[in-house]
């Protein structure tokens, strides 16, 4: 079989396609071109009214000034009748047209002055009337009493009003086809000038996907404002990704050797075994077993801390959160793994243990003291003293594990924490590698912090293993 | 002693009929929850099982379900779960579901041996504590003071130690296993990878050396026996 490249079996739907491919407007824009739409219709209509009132007002005042220059001499006392029918036919005899009509009746009805049969109610009011007797007209009346019971009448036909009413429809038609038209040209120039700036994401994306290229990252030159802060919390996504990938890579290939190495012995073992006599040397057959079984417990031994791992990162270790008294699974503790210590050529003192009351699982709590005292019975040479105390500050507890050993090189003290990291002595290749990341993970469930730092002597000598827990809210 | 072992693996299962047959323990074996059952139920009736067995994953649906079945039937001999999904979540299904014992696999033959054993013993239901025992021979416990003691001497021991001595002495002269100490007298779920109980273990026979009596015997790979002929 030729070697073949090799895809992964499903692709990505989409086409991968270039950077100026129209993408498509999508509901937000057709929304942004209707609300555009819909505002410039309401402006125009606005415009609309604000402009026949403003008109309206203005007929208005004329014809409270005309009634004024009629109904009042020079002096400013009424007119009498008489007078204001002499003004009508003063007013009539030079103006030949006018939008103005003016008359005059008698306290008995009888039309005196004017040519306008028309008699409104006193005040303003709207009126029709036959113009130049022919044709129905829209106008706007002030009418008045006089002092002896005359009705003095002024209508002014709008013209401006009829005007502006006349070319209302089209006026309509017109806005809506421009509003319409500059909100679909708005739309597409905002969504386009939006696909473009979104093009790169994309093709970055689509890019990922493909070729599980985790290094790209989207070019920024021609972003600003909010697509230049998107394309960066991408950017640093894509980086916190591709970390996150590489630890697991390097987890892999970690966990791979560490299993390779019990693995590899125990085959060797086993190898070796055929070659001697397996009747007669009896003592030596079980040498080899048991060598076997110690290493096939150490592969068990890996799995179950792995599991246990997971299984604690992932919230699913199946036990509830209670109220529990640091202070006495401390001691508890203390008393079960001081023998270890002890048969390893360490030490391990208690205190001061001050009172401190956590909420936390207790099987949790239990194995995170274990695997700390643990690492001194497995990983300081004999003669090693280590002190463990618990102190309270405020909110938070403090458990300190601190020894004379040998301690961690300089900035160890994080790369530890993860899987299957050691120490660098030889002391260190012991364990599976994984009692500090499970320490961490229980402290990280219990929203505590943990640090390894080098010990409190002049020389720096020794490691100090701080956990700092929250205190219970209830306790 | 009569078992019945509900296990699908051919391997595992012939590995566990040999292993309880040298233990002196009869099997009756069963691949699947209906041959399980049926088995159960047919024989169960007479009281022919003093123990079940049972794997968890089985090809035609899974140990909790058969228990649950069985139960609705009759009564059930004392169960131990086995299974490779060893979670302390698992575990607690297992137990919560009506077995007696959990254990995960890969497990040592000893361990299970000894685990059928001490399921097989109890009488009564499971909840029910544990009587104590405060003598084996002349060894004798003193609860007030936490101490231990033999003929007219005596030496005070931790509560670690002191549990440990009540649990050998409860279980005397039969195999205790490293986990099922774990288990059941620190109580931890975890496996601690160290040597939390060959420590103590060795502490406490210094200290019972020191009443001149060394009644524990460590059984290379499997666990340990208090013998209640060396406490005379």
């Amino acid at each position: 079989m030729t070697a073949q490249p090799h895809w992964p079996a499903v692709m990505p739907a989409a086409p991968l396609h270039g950077g100026t491919r129209w993408p498509g407007a999508g509901r937000v824009f057709f929304l942004f071109g209707g609300l555009f739409t819909v505002a410039m219709l309401l402006m125009g209509a606005l415009v609309f009214v604000v402009a026949t009132r403003a008109v309206a007002q203005r007929i208005d005042d004329d014809l409270i000034h005309h009634e004024g220059k009629f109904l009042r001499d020079a002096a400013g006392r009424p007119a009498s009748s008489a007078a204001v029918a002499a003004r009508i036919r003063d007013w009539q005899a030079r103006k030949i047209t006018s939008e103005r009509t003016y008359s005059l009746f008698g306290p008995d009805g009888r039309q005196i002055a004017g040519r306008l049969n028309l008699r409104p109610r006193v005040g303003l009011s709207d009126v029709l009337f036959l113009g130049g007797g022919r044709t129905w007209q829209r106008g706007r009346a002030l009418a008045d009493r006089l002092p002896d019971g005359s009705l003095f009448v002024i209508v002014q036909h709008s013209e401006a009003e009829a005007g502006l009413r006349a070319m209302l429809p089209g006026l309509v038609l017109a806005s809506f086809v421009t509003a319409l038209a500059a909100g679909l040209g708005a739309t597409w120039f905002f969504a386009h000038l939006t696909a473009q700036r979104l093009a790169g994401t994309g093709d970055t994306a689509d890019a990922i996907a493909a070729g599980g290229d985790l290094a790209r990252r989207v070019a920024m030159d021609g972003l600003d404002g909010m697509f230049a802060r998107q394309a960066e919390s991408l950017n640093r996504m894509l980086d916190r990704m591709e970390s996150l990938v590489e630890t697991q890579r390097h987890f892999a290939s970690a966990l791979a050797h560490d299993l390779r190495t019990p693995l590899t012995r125990l085959r060797a073992s086993l190898t070796a075994s055929p070659a001697m006599s397996l009747a007669g040397d009896e003592a030596r057959l079980r040498d080899v077993i048991d060598t076997a079984m110690r290493e096939c417990n150490g592969i068990i031994a890996i799995f179950d801390a792995l599991l246990r791992l997971a299984e604690i990162e992932g919230g699913r270790h199946g036990c509830a959160m209670a109220d529990l008294a640091l202070d006495a699974l401390v001691e508890d503790v203390a008393e079960t793994m001081e023998p270890v210590i002890a048969d390893a050529g360490g030490t391990l003192v208690t205190g001061p243990i001050e009172p401190a009351i956590i909420c936390g699982d207790p099987g949790l709590i239990t194995q995170l003291l274990v695997n700390l005292l643990q690492n001194v019975a497995t990983h300081t040479p004999a003669g090693t003293c280590a002190r463990l105390s618990l102190h309270r500050h405020n909110d938070t507890v403090v458990l300190v594990l601190r020894d004379d050993g040998p301690g961690l090189a300089q900035g160890d003290g994080r790369r530890v924490l993860r899987p299957f990291e050691r120490g660098r002595s030889a002391a260190d290749r012991g364990g599976s590698g994984l009692g500090l990341s499970i320490a961490q993970a229980i402290v990280q469930f219990h929203r505590g912090r943990i640090e390894l730092g080098h010990g409190p002597g002049p020389d720096g000598r020794g490691l100090e293993v701080r956990v700092a827990l929250p205190v219970s809210r209830t306790a | 002693m009569h078992c019945l072992l509900i296990e699908d693996d051919p391997v595992i299962s012939g590995h566990i009929v040999n292993g309880l047959k040298a233990a002196g323990i009869a099997t009756t074996c069963a691949a699947t929850v209906a041959q399980g059952l049926a088995q159960g139920l047919a024989k169960g009736r007479e009281g022919a099982f003093d123990s079940v067995v049972l794997d968890r994953l089985l090809p035609d649906g899974n140990g909790i379900d058969l228990l649950r079945s069985w139960r609705r039937h009759g009564p059930v001999p004392p169960v131990l779960m086995l299974s490779a999904l060893g979670s302390v979540k698992d575990r607690i299904e297992g137990l919560e579901a009506g077995a007696d014992d959990y254990l995960a696999k890969p497990f040592h033959m000893a361990e299970l041996i000894a685990r059928v054993q001490a399921i097989a013993r109890r009488t009564g239901p499971r909840d029910e504590a544990e009587p104590a025992v405060h003598s084996v021979g002349r060894l004798r416990l003193d609860p007030s003071r936490h101490a231990a003691c033999f003929g007219d001497g005596s030496v005070d021991l931790n509560r670690k130690l002191y549990s440990l001595l009540a649990h050998l002495m409860l279980h005397a002269d039969r195999l205790v296993t490293r986990d099922m100490l774990l288990e059941q007298v620190w109580g931890y779920s975890f496996s601690p990878g160290t040597n939390i109980v060959e420590s103590n273990m060795s502490r406490l026979r210094a200290r019972l050396q020191e009443l001149r009596i060394d009644p524990i015997l460590t059984r290379r790979g499997e666990g340990y026996v208090l013998l209640a002929g060396a406490c005379r």
